[in-house]
């Protein structure tokens, strides 16, 4: 039995770290910046699978990432990428979508509980994505959420409310 | 179908078939760092010898160019984005936007690189067995304590298998709708809620059958990997595509 659900959660984690990769490719053009759904399926990672599944869903998707597989958006694979201005948000994914799956098991899977541990996933996602690029460029802290945030929040709004009916959705095939 | 779709392997005799996962794994990640670095010339040189490995690994250009229509609106978006985006000289102006030359060479460059990396990756999925790459990625894993690699190896063989499994409902669920005339429905919302919730439901479903499938066949992480050998072909091909970055970079 244990060993059927260990089978289960795999596939299923490496279904949404497919899932993410196909997202950094489609993009949604609505307000200044297209939004990409990538961090949609980082969300719905830690909803869906949790907190131990999730993170290593996400480990799969940046560990292919890293060995040159196509899967980041925007361009260019291989592990230079995490050295390059959007590296910290793709390793800022990786506690986001702990905390997003801790808050979801010690919580009762309501909407609120759910949007909560959302946007404290969005919260550490660019608090590790700022904080590189403001490394990397030594812009002041104010100019770097101008460029490296503010015009994402848009986006994240809708990606959690996009988020909210389709963990409601799935939960139901995945734990049946 | 997902024969349809270029993200698949296919089986064949090519000169990239038969060379060695871990070399084929090198030259991806040796690629995806040259063409940061290369220009126009050298995009050429790299376009044009990825795409005769690609036809010479059975693709042909209609196919090539089909996978494209996936990736060309987000192509299309980095090249606008960097065109309004870059400072130098003015080609045209709209009010506040101004498109500027550099922009538009920036941009196109961008585009340019990201179809490079694009083309490596197709061609290493379309020659290279899934079972392959999880017994490349295991030996890649294997030095590093405390990792389980075989697991790891297991989830990401199974990421690249459903790649064209996801692609493929996306396009039967879009298909089911427009027969259905959601055309009528002009609203992007609504179009895009009912697209995303039962293709995500329906890929969910097919990642259920195969962990049952896989159950029925007593899978276990304990098996037997495809054995990985290297031949002089593999170095030879090495050699060319490390003289191939070298001269790139350093041009």
């Amino acid at each position: 039995m244990i060993a059927t659900k260990q089978l289960r959660m795999t596939v299923y984690a490496s279904l949404l770290a497919a899932l993410t990769a196909a997202g950094a490719y489609l993009a949604i053009p609505i307000g200044p910046v297209p939004i990409v759904l990538q961090s949609l399926f980082i969300f719905l990672s830690g909803l869906l699978l949790g907190s131990r599944w999730g993170v290593a869903s996400v480990g799969v998707y940046l560990l292919a990432g890293a060995l040159g597989l196509p899967v980041f958006a925007g361009g260019v694979g291989g592990i230079g990428r995490f050295a390059g201005p959007t590296g910290g948000y793709l390793l800022g994914f990786l506690p986001a979508v702990y905390v997003i799956g801790l808050i979801t098991e010690k919580t009762r899977k309501r909407v609120v509980f759910d949007v909560f541990a959302m946007v404290c996933g969005s919260i550490i996602i660019y608090s590790c994505g700022v904080s590189w690029l403001k490394i990397l460029t030594g812009m002041t802290l104010a100019k770097t959420m101008v460029v490296g945030m503010y015009p994402f929040i848009l986006g994240d709004v809708l990606k959690i409310a996009a988020a909210v009916p389709i963990a409601k959705a799935l939960r139901p095939v995945i734990n049946p | 179908m997902a024969e349809l779709s270029a993200f698949n392997f296919r089986p064949g005799s090519s000169v990239l078939h038969g060379l060695d996962v871990r070399f084929k794994l090198i030259f991806l990640v040796l690629i995806s760092f040259t063409s940061l670095k290369a220009y126009t010339v050298a995009l050429s040189v790299l376009t044009l010898v990825l795409v005769a490995a690609l036809m010479h690994s059975g693709l042909s250009l209609k196919s090539i160019l089909k996978t494209f229509r996936y990736v060309s609106v987000l192509l299309a978006f980095i090249f606008i984005a960097r065109a309004l985006s870059t400072p130098g000289s003015v080609v045209a102006e709209f009010k506040a936007i101004s498109i500027t030359r550099e922009g538009i060479y920036y941009g196109a460059m961008i585009c340019w690189r990201l179809v490079i990396v694009i083309l490596t990756g197709l061609s290493f999925v379309l020659t290279t067995r899934p079972s392959e790459i999880k017994a490349a990625v295991e030996w890649t894993l294997n030095p590093f304590p405390f990792i389980p690699a075989k697991r790891i190896a297991t989830m990401m063989s199974l990421m690249v298998r459903f790649l064209p499994v996801i692609i493929d409902q996306a396009k039967e669920t879009a298909d089911a709708q427009r027969a259905r005339g959601i055309e009528n429905r002009k609203n992007p919302v609504y179009r895009l809620g009912k697209l995303g919730i039962p293709l995500m439901r329906r890929t969910f479903e097919r990642a259920d059958k195969l962990a049952v499938a896989m159950e029925a066949r007593c899978y276990s992480e304990n098996r037997t990997d495809p054995v990985l050998s290297s031949g002089i072909m593999d170095w030879i091909a090495l050699c060319g595509v490390v003289c191939l970055c070298l001269v790139i970079i350093s041009a």
